[in-house]
Order: structure tokens, then sequence, then C-alpha cells
């Protein structure tokens, strides 16, 4: 018995009463209360943070979901859009957006002076300069699908320009004005003016969510569209391309491959994948997918491709960890009986599995969403106005943008409205991935063994 | 010990499992030493011994459940019926199937009771329709001596029966694929007195039909369910015989430490 040895008076004293808490009882109690206060700390700084990041994305973005909109009836005027008068399509397209233009710039002005909006020496420009640039367009569209419009007068329905938009919005207001070239105080009066009158209002805007991407000079008309059309596109093929793979992967890996040096540098390569920066992941796309495999750049295909890449190793190490976590004894059974590896795999370790796999698959799509540097290299931040075709008609293979990439190019721009909708698409950004994690808590839910 | 017992009278002479020079290497660890043993037919035999003796490594090694550990290796002969299972043509996912075992742990699948039984005739293809498998579930869930407790609850999950109900329910899982062998891995240790008398109960009648072996920690166990016993110590085989000569009358020095609690 070695502890003979040790003298009881050399060790420090023990307090007498347990009513007293002895020096080192107090030194531990100190020491778990410092410990405790360091978490809440950190949790505290975490969630600061997020409320304000939060707050800052939802003050500047809400608006971008409302938008300042014209409704007033148009007269078209048969002698500006079909100066022949043969409703032949092919003189009709002769016509350009200037001569739309005119013509609901002359049913704007005809409905201040009808609805007896004073309007305070604006010029008749200057009250043409209130419709966005992309109504003349979207006339004349419906024109040449439809002339019999024609000589009619119908209801329609124009956004305002970006800064009145923006002065119901607060961005604009009556001194910006006054040092801004694009708009004047007057034009903001009439704006005024208009509201009461009804021509005007503030509404929700579906089209931030179907229109494509729009020029620099009109903010208003910007849209998702695009970029909502290419994150599903890719998410989806992210999925069917990384899911079977990053499994098939994981399972070889864990229950079949033999224990060696080979195995082991693959595992090694795995993890170094996993934190391989995601720029690198974007130039070699641009190398093999677009330069050598010559697929077309822009497209969903390759910036799933890339994506695709990037969840492997995070859907591996998922998938192994959480077949690593399923009870030996579980396995031991199925041998045991007669299974053979593949059954014992399949029946028993991969159902059990399968809450930690699709959480992790999740996750790292969700990671895989919001990734916007490998998308810049290949390409995707372009300008496309062009909505991808169906996914069965070849859609993955035209261009298209993401939403990251949107968020990027808009903050990039100079028109502040550009700003607003970055912090809105910020937003449709936060609703996906919320949406994604919610699926993962429900398919969890539902695969967790029920006894 | 037996008092409560019926005494069954079903001792064969016929060996089912013979082991010739088996010797058992983890790694560089040589676990198992040159072993010779004959286990006879409807027979429960025993295997006793201190912890780390290699008793469950031997045991392992009938139904070549040591296969699925990297790093064993196994030399020797040991012959099911004069056929050696180690032969490089045999499949082991086959041979489980003949040598059925119970591990320490009762460990039932995630499944419903009666997913658990039929698990092993699905697998082996036993079954030719679904009335035919009920019926074998039903069977060996009475052989199990649980039918009776479970007969209303089959689609029930597995892990929701008690501890004793749990290894019960895996032996009828190990038996449901008519095996020639039951191997038994120490299956009352994480049991109660109870349950632990009810399952050596079911191992006593299961000798009317099987060969089986058992580990155990315990002696009294071994001396209340064996004919057979054979102690095992520091990976050697010291000793094999009738249970009752080892128990009163062992031969070597170290089997008497051991019974008489002087060892191990």
């Amino acid at each position: 018995m070695s502890d003979a040895s040790i003298n009881p008076s050399d060790l420090p004293q023990k307090s007498e009463s347990l009513l007293v808490p002895s020096k080192l009882m107090r030194r531990r109690n100190a020491a778990e209360t410092r410990y405790k206060a360091y978490g809440i700390a950190a949790i505290v700084i975490s969630l600061a943070t997020l409320g304000i990041m939060l707050i800052t994305i939802f003050s500047d973005g809400i608006s971008a979901f409302s938008q300042a909109t014209l409704r007033f009836p148009v007269t078209m005027d048969a002698a500006t859009l079909d100066p022949k008068g043969n409703r032949d399509i092919a003189e009709m397209t002769k016509v350009t957006t200037v001569g739309y233009k005119k013509v609901l710039e002359k049913s704007l002005i005809a409905e201040l002076v009808l609805r007896q909006v004073a309007v305070d020496g604006v010029s008749e420009k200057d009250i043409g300069a209130f419709i966005s640039g992309d109504a003349p367009a979207r006339l004349r569209d419906m024109v040449l699908a439809d002339p019999s419009l024609i000589g009619q007068t119908i209801d329609f329905s124009a956004f305002a320009t970006g800064r009145i938009d923006g002065y119901f919005k607060g961005r604009v207001t009556m001194e910006t004005a006054k040092l801004d070239s694009n708009i004047s105080p007057e034009q903001l009066q009439l704006a005024d003016k208009m509201q009461e009158a009804g021509i005007l209002d503030v509404r929700f805007n579906t089209k931030f969510f179907t229109n494509p991407d729009a020029s620099d000079t009109r903010p208003e008309s910007a849209g998702l569209g695009v970029a909502i059309i290419g994150t599903l596109y890719m998410m989806a093929l992210v999925v069917v391309l990384s899911l079977p793979l990053g499994v098939a992967a994981a399972i070889y890996l864990e229950e079949f491959a033999p224990q060696n040096r080979f195995t082991d540098l693959i595992e090694v390569n795995i993890s170094n994948l996993a934190a391989v920066p995601s720029i690198v992941f974007g130039i070699l796309g641009l190398a093999i997918f677009i330069n050598f495999g010559g697929l077309p750049q822009s497209s969903s295909m390759v910036g799933a491709l890339v994506l695709t890449l990037m969840a492997l190793p995070t859907i591996i190490i998922a998938t192994r960890a959480s077949l690593r976590a399923v009870p030996p004894s579980i396995r031991t059974a199925a041998l045991g009986i007669g299974a053979s590896k593949v059954q014992m795999v399949f029946h028993h370790v991969l159902p059990l599995a399968m809450p930690g796999i699709l959480t992790g698959t999740i996750l790292s799509l969700a990671s895989s969403l919001g990734e916007t540097g490998p998308l810049l290299l290949i390409g995707m931040q372009a300008f496309v106005v062009n909505y991808p075709s169906g996914p069965l008609a070849g859609g993955v293979m035209e261009p298209a943008t993401a939403l990251p990439v949107q968020v990027y190019a808009w903050a990039a721009r100079s028109d502040p409205a550009f700003i607003e909708r970055a912090s809105g698409a910020i937003i449709v950004l936060l609703a996906f991935l919320l949406v994604m994690n919610i699926v993962a808590i429900i398919l969890r839910r539902r695969f967790e063994r029920r006894w | 010990m037996k008092d409560l017992r019926v005494e069954r009278d079903v001792q064969t002479e016929t060996n089912k499992i013979e082991a010739r020079g088996v010797q058992v290497f983890y790694g560089t660890n040589h676990a198992i030493k040159d072993v010779d043993v004959d286990i006879l037919d409807k027979t429960v035999t025993a295997f006793i011994g201190p912890s780390g003796c290699g008793k469950s490594t031997f045991l392992r090694c009938l139904n070549r459940m040591n296969d699925t550990v990297a790093s064993a290796r196994v030399e020797g002969k040991i012959l099911l019926e004069n056929e050696d299972i180690y032969d490089a043509r045999v499949d082991p996912v086959q041979l489980r199937a003949k040598v059925g075992m119970v591990f320490q742990k009762p460990n039932p699948f995630p499944k419903s009771i009666y997913d658990n039984v039929a698990y092993g005739p699905r697998i082996h293809g036993l079954t030719r329709n679904k009335s035919e498998l009920d019926e074998i579930v039903e069977k060996s869930l009475r052989r199990a001596a649980l039918w009776n407790e479970v007969k209303d609850r089959l689609h029930a999950g597995g892990t929701g029966l008690s501890g004793g109900q749990q290894q019960r329910l895996c032996i009828a899982r190990a038996i449901a694929t008519s095996p020639e062998v039951l191997l038994m891995d120490e299956p009352c240790s994480a049991l109660d007195p109870i349950a632990t008398a009810q399952v050596e109960e079911l191992i006593d009648e299961l000798r009317t039909d099987y060969s089986v072996v058992i580990v155990t920690h315990s002696m009294q166990q071994a001396a209340r369910v064996s004919q057979r016993t054979a102690f095992f110590h520091l990976g050697n085989l010291v000793e094999y015989g009738e249970t009752g000569q080892i128990f009163t009358n062992p031969k070597d020095p170290r089997t008497e430490s051991y019974i008489s609690g002087r060892i191990g």
C-alpha cells in the first residue's frame, strides 16, 4: 500500500464543517461560475450579431417586395402604332418602343387632366419620366401579340421609375431630389398628388419574383425570375448528382473497403477537399467543364457540377459519420443471422443512418445554395434576360444566374434601388435556406427509429 | 441445482463439431493456442474461464464471426459434420444460417417483433409464402417461450420489450432459420435473475433439437444448464469433460483453482 507514504498533515487542510465550504471548493465553484459566464457571453454575442444582421437585411430589403405602380387607361393611338393602318405585323414591328412611350405619356397626361390633378409646371417630358422604361416594351409586346388592341382603350399598369418608387420608400427625399438630375422636387410633389388621385399606389410586387434582371437605368423592373429558376435547376441537379455518388462512396469506404495505405490516403484527401476554398473549385470547373468538356458557360449544368464537387466531400464525411454511429450490435446481429454484408448495410445499417445522412446532405446543399465564388468564375454573374427553357427542353444547358450571384451583381451596381433589391434577394435566399432546413428536420423526424 | 428441472434424456454421443489444432491470432496477440474440442449433438456445452481466456473468441470461430475482425487470423480445422468450415469454398454467410448465434447484449433490430423473427427466413429464402412465414415466426416464438407474451403485439417494436424478452426474441430470431448449432455468448449477463432463469430453462429445452454452445461467466449457470464443460485459461483449453466431473472432480489443478474461486 503505497498511500501509507503520504503524510496526512502534508495535505491541505480539509474544512472541519460541511456548512463552511473549503478554500478549494470555493475555487472550484468560482471556476464553474466563470465558465458558465463565458458560455452565456458567447451565446449573447452571437445572437446579437445574428439579430443585427437580420434587422439590417430586413430593414433594407423588405421594401424590395413592394413597388410604386401607375394605373391608368391607355388609348392605343392607331396613328402612332400602326401608321400604315393595315395591321401588318411586319410594318408594326417598325414602330419602336419610342412610339409606345409617346402613347403611354399622352394617356397618362390625359388621365391627369381628367382627374384634375394640377401638374404645377412639371413638363410633359418629366411626366413621361414617371413611367418605367420597361412599360413601353411590355405594351409593344402586348400589341404585337394582339394587333386588335390598336384603337382600343385598355387599363394598363406600369411601374413608376426607381426614383419615384424610392420616394415612397423613403430612399429619395425632397432634399436629395434637389441635387439629383434624374428627379426634381416638383415631380415628387406631383407623385404625392397622383397617389391621392388614385393613379399611383404602392403595392406588393410579384414581378420581383418573376421578372428577369434589368439594366442599370430601370431598377424597378429588375427581378429574381432567372436567378430562382437557375438556383432551382442547380439544386435539383446537385441532389441528383451528389447524393447517390456521395452515399455510395461513403458506404464503400466505411463498410467494404479494406483498411490500407490507399484507403487512408483517400480518406485524408476527402477531408482536405472539404476544406478547399470554393473559388478553386470555380477555376477547376472553368478549366474542366467549360474549356475541356465544352459545356456552355453560365449554364446551370456547369454550376451544378461545380457545386456537386464541393458538396461531395461534406456528404461523404457526414454519411460516414452517421454510418459509424450505428451501434455495432446491429451489425453483429445481422451478420450472426447469416445476412450478407450488402444485406446488413441496406437492411439495417443504412435505414438507421438515414436521418444523419439526410441532415448532412441537406446542410451541405444549403451551403452550396449560398455559394457565389465558383459561380462567378463559370460566368453565372452574366446579365441574363431570357428565361431558361424547361428542364426537359435542355434548360439546364442555357445561361442562367443564381440567387447569391444576383445578390452580388445587384450590390455592385450604383443605383441605391439595386441595394434594396440585393437585400430583398438575400431575404429570398434566406427563405430558401429556411425551407431546406425545415425539410431536413421533417425528414430526420420521419426516418428516426420509431421504437 | 437441477431440482426444479425436468431431466431430459436426449444425450447423444455423435460429434457435431470437431475442432483440431485451432489457433487464433489478433494481430500479434496469440488468443487461442492449439485447441482441440469435440462438441456433441443435442448437448449443451459450456465454455467457462476467467475474462480474456479466449472462450468467446473460440465461440466466434465456430460461425466465423471472427472474419469480421480485420486483424483476426484463424488456423487449424473446425469440422461441422465432417466439413471444414474454414475451407476456402465455404461462404460464411451460408455457414451462419446453420450455426446461429445469440449475443451477450440483447440486440433486436429496431423493427417489429414479427420482422425480427422473420428476417432470417426471409433472407435465406426458407418460405414460399406469407402463411409459411407466419408459421415459422409463431413456431420460433413459441420455442423461445415468448409467444404468449407477444402474440397480441407482433407488429410492435422489438426494442420496446423488456431485457429478458428481448433476449428471448433474439433466441427466437436465431432459431427461426432452423440452425443445427446455437452459439450463445453470455446470453444472461445483461439479464436479471428471473429472466436468467427463463432463458436457462429455454436453453435446456432447446437441447432436444440443437447442439447448444454457451459461454458463461457464471459457474453456477454452467453447472445448471450444461452437460459438458470446457475450461479455458490464457488461450488454452485446460480441461474438457462431463459437467459433473469438471465441477466435482477436476483433473487439472488450474480448473480446481478456478472453480473453487482461487483464480479468475
